[in-house]
């Protein structure tokens, strides 16, 4: 088969992160530094294809098969989830879920129910659920950090990195949900049908991170 | 209020002619091949009481059943599978007959799958069911052997995949792991999810069998699988799965299917439902497996009849897709005839165009009042003939 191995890049800190690794295992990435605004893009000679999606997309490529396999954090998988095969933790792009308060509230205490601001309402959800516990959950697109501020939640569910936004708007962590990092996802077929081509890039992935 | 009424819902959609031909096409081929190995068709209710989905083993969310409820209160679901109304089917109205039981079907499956992402709420299936098979092999035989061929009908590209689901059970009996684990030990091997398998698994202990579970989703391939799961972990009976799947692989092989049968001791879904050989098949240019089956002895006996069965579904949807796209499905043909009756001779016209359609053409009874409107159209579609029925019958070519 010549058709080469597409692999979908999450736009921006894990499409550099894994051009890096590329670049450590040796395969030339000029056409991805100088891309321009192309979205897919040849690297190793035209042997691996590289095309560049927003994280939610890069799940849907790869599950349809359009793509053989992606790079993606596990914030997106946990809250899209779907069906692939999750081999590698790439080890960048580490952060974690956490709930967060304003300093000194007390959350898990009382009856009443909290209410929970979020981008991630399916994470939100699981973790509340998993804990017997009812809460209210409202999405936000934007800076979740305001909703407690402006007193529409409780709390929120949200990726950590520093935690300086949080300190800076008198927030805190009071509870770390789940630890966070760039996986290496494969299509279900793809991953038989090119068993060979996907497990030696693996392997060499394998051997750099 | 907002109104639906021009639009399907989330997940469905109208199929149109060459959708219509194409799926037509794969059922009749699928159907060709299973009638032509004896099994009879059944038709099963649209929907059914919950309760035959409901129970734990048979891998049903709830959340993914459209639901609805009789007029007596009682939950119904819409069918989201075949082979549980065909258990029931065998352990009711049919239990009685003699075995084995050869029964096909093809029917639309439903799922609440809401989630965008195109996958659809509606699907075609059609498969087979072989149960009661004095022999277990030579059912397992039959059953994989009709697999690949329903496969090889439609893409010689195609790659059938087999498993045991007892080389996992009989790991994890070893473990001795309580049920939530053990659930999550199985999910993470069904998605091939290395690292989170790899921590779950450390945090456990450390001897050969979870060095063997860590492996598993990586026991996937060619014949050097049963190798390197005979190196990783062997007992009586882990050395009695791994033989017997062995000579199905090989006599598959032999078959002609050099590099088309492949192993993967990491099938581990419907765990509860399958007792034995697990398969799945693939298409080049298709995102997921389109044939799906399986073993499964002890599910017709929770219905209260206790007999073994095996046997698989083939997503037609997906394979219609397939044939379309590569542009291997049928065309809408053009009707070989106008048949135009004169003022007066209507009726005579329509009768005509029957007895051209006896001959085996395709003909359209033409709606116009005058012959120039019914060239015109005739033209415009391509229709290269045009009969004037008046008091004799009169052909006119209209070739541009």
């Amino acid at each position: 088969m010549n058709k080469p191995l597409r692999i979908a890049l999450t736009k921006g800190r894990l499409e550099k992160d894994t051009i890096s690794l590329f670049e450590k295992i040796g395969y030339d990435c000029t056409a991805v530094r100088e891309k321009g605004r192309k979205l897919i893009l040849p690297i190793e000679d035209g042997n691996i294809e590289v095309v560049l999606a927003k994280a939610n997309d890069v799940i849907t490529y790869v599950e349809h098969g359009v793509c053989d396999m992606g790079v993606v954090g596990k914030d997106t998988i946990m809250e899209m989830q779907g069906k692939f095969f999750e081999l590698v933790d790439l080890g960048f792009g580490k952060c974690k879920f956490a709930l967060a308060t304003k300093k000194g509230s007390k959350f898990y205490g009382g009856y009443d129910v909290k209410t929970i601001a979020t981008k991630y309402p399916n994470i939100a959800r699981a973790h509340f659920e998993s804990k017997g516990m009812d809460v209210e959950i409202v999405k936000i697109e934007g800076s979740v950090e305001l909703a407690p501020l402006l007193e529409l939640s409780d709390g929120i569910v949200d990726i950590v990195e520093t935690g300086t936004t949080l300190k800076e708007n008198g927030l805190e962590v009071i509870e770390d949900i789940v630890p966070v990092s760039a996986r290496l996802i494969v299509n279900m077929v793809s991953m038989k049908l090119r068993q060979e081509e996907i497990e030696k890039l693996v392997s060499l992935i394998e051997a750099n991170i | 209020m907002k109104r639906y009424d021009l639009i399907t819902p989330e997940g469905t959609r109208d199929l149109l002619f060459e959708d219509c031909l194409a799926r037509k096409e794969v059922e009749s081929k699928l159907e060709g091949l299973f009638k032509g190995f004896g099994y009879s068709e059944v038709v099963t209710p649209g929907i059914e009481f919950y309760d035959v989905f409901s129970s734990s083993a048979r891998g049903f969310r709830q959340e993914s059943l459209y639901k609805l409820t009789d007029s007596k209160g009682r939950l119904i679901v819409m069918r989201p599978d075949s082979t549980l109304p065909i258990a029931r089917l065998v352990a009711t109205r049919l239990k009685e007959s003699e075995l084995p039981l050869r029964l096909f079907y093809n029917q639309s499956l439903y799922e609440n799958n809401s989630l965008l992402k195109g996958r659809s709420d509606e699907m075609v299936q059609a498969g087979v069911e072989l149960i009661g098979s004095a022999s277990v092999k030579r059912g397992d035989y039959e059953v994989l052997c009709l697999g690949v061929s329903s496969l090889k009908e439609f893409d010689d590209n195609f790659r059938l995949e087999i498993g045991h689901i007892g080389y996992f059970k009989a790991l994890i009996d070893k473990l001795g792991v309580d049920k939530m684990v053990e659930e999550e030990i199985r999910m993470l091997i069904s998605a091939k999810n290395y690292p989170a398998l790899n921590d779950l698994l450390d945090t456990i202990g450390d001897n050969q069998i979870i060095k063997t579970l860590k492996q598993l989703p990586r026991l996937f391939g060619g014949v050097e699988v049963f190798d390197k799961a005979a190196e990783l972990f062997t007992d009586d009976k882990i050395d009695g799965i791994l033989v017997n799947l062995r000579e199905v692989y090989d006599r598959l092989t032999c078959l002609g299917y050099e590099g088309k049968i492949s192993v993967d001791l990491g099938i581990v879904s419907h765990i509860d439902y399958y007792t034995g050989i697990v398969f799945k098949g693939y298409i080049s240019g298709v995102g997921s497996a389109v044939l799906k089956g399986g073993r499964y002895d002890k599910l017709i006996g929770e219905f209260g009849r206790d007999v073994n069965a095996v046997g698989f579904g083939v997503n037609v949807d997906a394979i219609a897709n397939y044939m379309r796209k590569k542009g291997a499905s049928p065309e809408i043909s053009i009707p070989d005839a106008v048949v135009f009756g004169k003022k007066g001779f209507v009726v005579e016209a329509i009768a005509y165009a029957r007895e051209l359609c006896n001959k085996g053409m395709t003909v359209e009874n033409g709606l116009f009042d005058t012959l120039d409107e019914t060239i015109d159209y005739a033209k415009k579609k391509g229709i290269k003939k045009i009969y004037v029925v008046d008091e004799e019958i009169k052909e006119v070519c209209c070739d541009e």
